[in-house]
């Protein structure tokens, strides 16, 4: 009977929904953390008896036919990249980008990653890095008697020295951009990767080109809403509850068959 | 003519599967966005006339004659993405799939690798010229009631850039659109797209169309197929029994 495993792609469809949801919910409080989404297609119909095929020497044709269908497949957890709130932190190294672009981050490896969470450090040589200690692209050095560190929205990096009444400006942070920021990989940490889809990563200086500005002393909040994700776990759970129905009809449907033969 | 019987009531049970198997199909699809509901028509069917069936003796059989989709609204969902659009009201997107055209109801979009529009499938989304490209640069997309887009280029804060128009077709009887798989439908033969007029356009950006399968419904025809099936059961039940009983009674020879 096909509505068992009809309903048995229901049922794994909505585990993963739920899993998905789970994943959004803890991450309620990760800085820069992007919510995702599971999204499903129908899987593949059987034409038993297929639309438009003439039922009679008149060339009369079928109006309708007969179309059953497989189940659900998830086609992708797409990340929905949109801004998250801005919360005041005061710390003079928490940054966050209004508008489109992320930080670029030198991974140990030599490689390239990229993050929304400007929650950065000084580590022992006055580079500015992120909480893993990897340095934030291009490395600005920052002496170790600066005093008040600002960096403007255009990502301008300057300090007070001791002796000089005017700050000089110590290095410019950039910004990089995708043509499709969906299509970047999370690797953890906060951190995304460029993938095929993605397209190549644009550095840009903040502000410019379409770049979003920096806000010093902010950090950008998950961009999950608590009544949106329970609603869906509600949904997924109930959807999940009636799949399992199913199942059960179909299994009481092969019984009353199978005890037919005495 | 007792086989008869039987043989009926194997003709409702196929029929009966066949309908668990839609109820099944709508309900593993309660969650996909754009999706539509199928339902299943049952129609008489009489066997044919013949020397050796006299016309009183006719016997109806059911027969599972047409699944049909149901092609209202399903509720529109606010996601809040910049790239989900629900159509409110009538219309389809055109998708631009390796098999041919194919129409969809499934707003949630986005972009590849060099920025066209795509559905999640990673098929074109067509415009009313071709596929729509956005540009590296680009910002704040707006979508219009129409299907415009409208992008911000660069840091310009006061003008828009139109980046095309989503193609948004109708047909005279959606009914006879064949489900194709993920989400899209598939035109037969003879069955032509119309563009719905701009002013009838209804593009909801930042939502989505939920499946419009009505659970309660779904449930209710599950219990309906469920008890039918096992009642046709003891149906056969009996006719076997009595079967088995009148050869056993008429072949006992008394001793």
């Amino acid at each position: 009977m096909r509505a068992l495993s009809t309903a048995a792609t229901g049922m794994m469809a909505q585990e993963l929904n739920v899993q998905v949801i789970s994943n959004n919910i803890a991450n309620m409080r990760t800085t820069g953390y992007k919510r995702q989404s599971a999204e499903f297609q129908d899987l593949l119909y059987e034409h038993v008896r297929r639309i438009g095929t003439q039922t009679s020497t008149q060339g009369n044709i079928l109006p309708v036919g007969i179309d059953l269908g497989g189940g659900v497949k998830t086609v992708g957890t797409p990340r929905l990249m949109t801004q998250g709130t801005l919360n005041p932190t005061g710390a003079d190294l928490d940054l966050a980008v209004r508008g489109e672009g992320f930080f670029k981050v030198l991974m140990p490896d030599g490689t390239f990653t990229y993050t929304r969470d400007g929650s950065f450090q000084m580590d022992n040589q006055g580079r500015i890095v992120t909480a893993a200690g990897n340095v934030v692209q291009p490395g600005v050095n920052i002496p170790t008697n600066a005093q008040s560190i600002t960096i403007n929205s255009q990502g301008q990096v300057s300090a007070t020295v001791p002796g000089s009444s005017t700050p000089s400006v110590l290095g410019q942070l950039v910004l990089t951009r995708f043509v499709n920021k969906a299509g970047l990989q999370a690797i953890g940490d906060n951190l995304f990767v460029e993938t095929p889809a993605s397209g190549t990563p644009q550095d840009g200086t903040p502000n410019t080109d379409g770049m979003g500005d920096i806000q010093q002393g902010n950090l950008e909040a998950a961009n999950v809403e608590a009544v949106t994700e329970i609603t869906n776990l509600i949904a997924a759970q109930r959807a999940y509850e009636m799949n399992g129905k199913v199942i059960s009809a179909a299994d009481q449907m092969l019984q009353s068959t199978s005890q037919l033969m005495r | 003519m007792a086989s008869n019987a039987l043989i009926v009531g194997l003709s409702r049970q196929t029929a009966l599967q066949r309908e668990l198997d839609v109820v099944a199909n709508n309900i593993a699809n309660l969650n996909t966005t754009g999706y539509k509901a199928d339902g299943t028509v049952f129609s008489e069917f009489l066997n044919a006339n013949s020397q050796f069936m006299p016309p009183t003796q006719r016997v109806s059989f059911v027969q599972d004659r047409m699944s049909w989709h149901d092609m209202s609204q399903g509720t529109i969902q606010r996601t809040a993405g910049p790239l989900d659009v629900a159509i409110d009201g009538d219309g389809m997107l055109v998708v631009q799939t390796a098999r041919g055209e194919r129409y969809t109801r499934n707003g949630a979009l986005q972009l590849n690798n060099v920025g066209e529009l795509v559905t999640l499938s990673g098929d074109k989304v067509m415009g009313e010229n071709g596929p729509i490209t956005l540009q590296q640069t680009d910002r704040d997309i707006v979508i219009t009631k129409d299907g415009t887009i409208k992008v911000r280029e660069g840091i310009s804060v006061n003008s828009d850039s139109t980046r095309g128009k989503l193609r948004v077709v109708t047909f005279a009887s959606p009914m006879s659109l064949q489900k194709d798989g993920a989400s899209t439908f598939a035109a037969p033969d003879g069955v032509t797209p119309q563009p719905v007029p701009d002013a009838n356009i209804n593009v909801v950006q930042g939502a989505l169309e939920k499946s419009n399968v009505r659970p309660v419904i779904e449930m209710s025809r599950m219990i309906e197929v469920t008890r039918a099936y096992t009642e046709i059961s003891t149906i056969l039940q009996q006719q076997s029994d009595l079967q088995k009983n009148s050869i056993q009674q008429l072949a006992e020879v008394p001793a």
